[in-house]
């Protein structure tokens, strides 16, 4: 007797870390198994911070997976019929129509799942010098959507996706900015991009502190997202992404983790001046010191092939790339000279900018490096939702966000060779370099 | 325009914004600075995009948070709306050090904060928008123009965008 014929399963999940299953269906798993999305499988989610946090080498597939699951998670909360209130209803016409809601909530997946497909080797690693002018990863991830693979996985699902749509909400209009937003774009595209309750920045908080083996980036995830709400803005009729009242502890949580784990681990300062290490060695490397910009020449590059590059270059002398490519094998970093502070930056903004011209001119431009870093996007103002149905602004609730720094990060690194003959100079010479370094007028143009 | 000159011009607007009663959040800077460099040729050099609450610059949002964070602005939070930002100390010796920038655009600060620093952020939104919308669409009629803000901006009648488009209007041909 044969056996009785299964039915072709359409729901399918993966076990997870952080949300323990992910679940697809089969029109999802095509665009999983896509070049695009596999190629993530060889990109470290936080580049060369395995040396630091050797735990630290999950990739960015899985949090592709996982923002796909945050943003669904976002997207049921906030159409929920009790959530929306009348005038977000008109406001948002959408919201109500049981069909495009379903649309989009498709769409809003399959962007969140290729928000991160553009990235290159190593992720964030310097893309302003290793790419060529007017390209960054949110536009290889646009030309990726748009491709003619993925073109016709939109094509085939149910409904059809317009790869348009799915571009706006995985880029959003910083960096669509010839694309124009209905709000209800807008609100999506936050769900995955947005500053303070982005998908995206959800996940990697969980995900990068679970597998760097810190705590700083933990909060409660499960009550925050329960308390996400779309709510009118206190100025504007045009709403935004913001928590209701009973959320504001659990979003307080979520920016405290963020600050924290950007102090702690996103900016620790050995990472920075590896992943300038690992700029050194591909400016050198790459032919003409930049990464391909077409599609087929950017899924053939993944980390794979540049460690595997800078490994054998740091063997062999006479390799491109040599010495940088030493620094990062042999952990032969440079050594930090100079950090912002606030003395410093009380006497003069730019000291940092001050110390490393003053040092490259008495010891060479070779021995130093500078890198600073001022966290982008919005402060910490949102809308929370008040008992009465309008809205106030988070910062005049919370006392708490008031008072969570910026991050804000400066160094200017020498290399370990020189290190102690520097700082015996600099030692004597600092309080000068700081004066004679302030801002003058005719040097802005 | 260099990072140090353009904060210095960006605090000095912030000042002026206050001094003309203006609440002077995050969206009233970005009104200030489009119409800076949309009506007044102000070359601050950041990037508009059409977005909630009219054009908005993201690199500017960037801009003023480099500020707080290097002391040069404050967030005071007043309810129920988004925090002021104010000038602190450290940004009147960033001031003094710009004197001849201040003196070359101090007066068009001067225009956009008399004729915008007491209007309210639905205000700026209208204007700002009828200023995007009229550079955009030169060679369209009056009344075409009203109905592109219109379309643009559901929850302004027509009626009063053809009212903010001549204003506009009138401001963009009094600073030619």
């Amino acid at each position: 007797m044969s056996k009785p014929s299964r039915a072709p399963k359409h729901d399918h999940e993966v076990r997870d870390p952080v949300h323990v299953f992910i679940h697809f269906d089969s029109d999802e798993r095509k665009v999983i198994d896509s070049r695009p999305l596999q190629r993530l499988r060889h990109i470290h989610q936080l580049a060369l911070t395995y040396l630091i946090y050797p735990s630290a080498t999950h990739k960015r597939f899985e949090h592709s997976l996982g923002v796909m699951e945050v943003a669904s998670k976002i997207f049921d909360v906030v159409t929920r019929e009790q959530n929306i209130s009348e005038d977000v209803k008109k406001a948002l016409p959408e919201i109500a129509q049981p069909k495009k809601l379903m649309y989009w909530r498709s769409a809003l997946r399959m962007a969140a799942l290729c928000h991160d497909t553009g990235h290159l080797p190593f992720s964030h690693a310097a893309e302003e010098k290793l790419l060529p002018v007017r390209w960054d990863h949110e536009r290889l991830t646009r030309e990726l959507i748009l491709s003619d693979e993925m073109a016709s996985i939109w094509r085939g699902m149910t409904p059809p996706l317009r790869a348009e749509d799915i571009v706006k909400l995985a880029i959003g209009p910083r960096k669509a900015s010839d694309l124009t937003f209905s709000n209800w774009e807008a609100i999506l595209s936050e769900i995955i991009v947005g500053d303070t309750f982005g998908a995206d920045r959800i996940d990697y908080l969980l995900r990068d502190s679970h597998h760097a083996g810190v705590s700083y980036g933990r909060f409660d995830h499960h009550r925050l997202l329960e308390t996400l709400r779309i709510v009118p803005s206190p100025t504007s009729v045009e709403p935004a992404l913001g928590a209701e009242l009973g959320g504001i502890q659990s979003a307080e949580a979520l920016l405290i983790a963020r600050y924290l784990i950007y102090s702690q681990v996103y900016l620790h300062r050995v990472r920075r001046i590896y992943d300038i290490h690992l700029c050194d060695f591909l400016s050198e490397w790459l032919d003409c010191g930049k990464f391909a910009t077409d599609v087929p020449g950017h899924l053939a590059m993944t980390d794979n092939e540049v460690t595997t590059a800078f490994q054998a270059a740091a063997l062999d002398s006479s390799k491109t790339g040599h010495v940088a490519a030493r620094r990062l094998a042999f952990r032969e970093h440079f050594k930090v000279l100079y950090e912002r502070n606030p003395e410093n930056l009380s006497r003069n903004p730019r000291s940092g900018t001050a110390i490393f011209q003053a040092c490259k001119e008495k010891f060479g431009a070779d021995s130093f490096r500078h890198d600073s870093y001022i966290q982008k996007g919005a402060a910490y103002d949102f809308p929370v939702l008040w008992t009465d149905g309008s809205s106030v602004s988070s910062l005049a609730l919370s006392k708490t966000l008031g008072a969570i720094p910026l991050v804000a990060i400066e160094y200017v690194f020498v290399c370990r060779e020189k290190q102690h003959e520097v700082e015996k100079w600099l030692g004597e010479n600092k309080a000068t370099i700081i004066e004679k370094g302030k801002v003058v007028e005719d040097e802005e143009i | 325009m260099k990072r140090f000159k353009q904060d210095a011009l960006l605090a000095e607007t912030a000042f002026r914004l206050r001094a003309r009663g203006s609440w002077c959040g995050e969206t009233h800077m970005q009104k200030a600075v489009y119409f800076l460099q949309q009506l007044r040729n102000v070359p601050l050099g950041f990037t508009f995009v059409l977005y909630k609450h009219g054009p908005f610059s993201f690199d500017l949002r960037d801009e003023l948070n480099a500020m707080v964070a290097d002391g040069f602005l404050e967030l005071r939070p007043q309810w129920p709306y988004g925090p002021s930002l104010l000038p602190t100390a450290v940004s009147e010796e960033l001031r003094r050090s710009f004197p001849k920038t201040l003196g070359e655009y101090g007066h068009h600060i001067d225009f956009v904060s008399e004729e915008f620093g007491n209007k309210n952020v639905n205000e700026l939104e209208k204007l700002a928008t009828a200023l995007y919308v009229y550079s955009e669409c030169a060679h369209d009629s009056p009344r075409e123009r009203a109905r592109v803000l219109h379309q643009l901006k559901p929850h302004i009648p027509v009626q009063d965008a053809y009212e903010a488009l001549k204003h506009v209007g009138q401001l963009a041909e009094a600073s030619a």
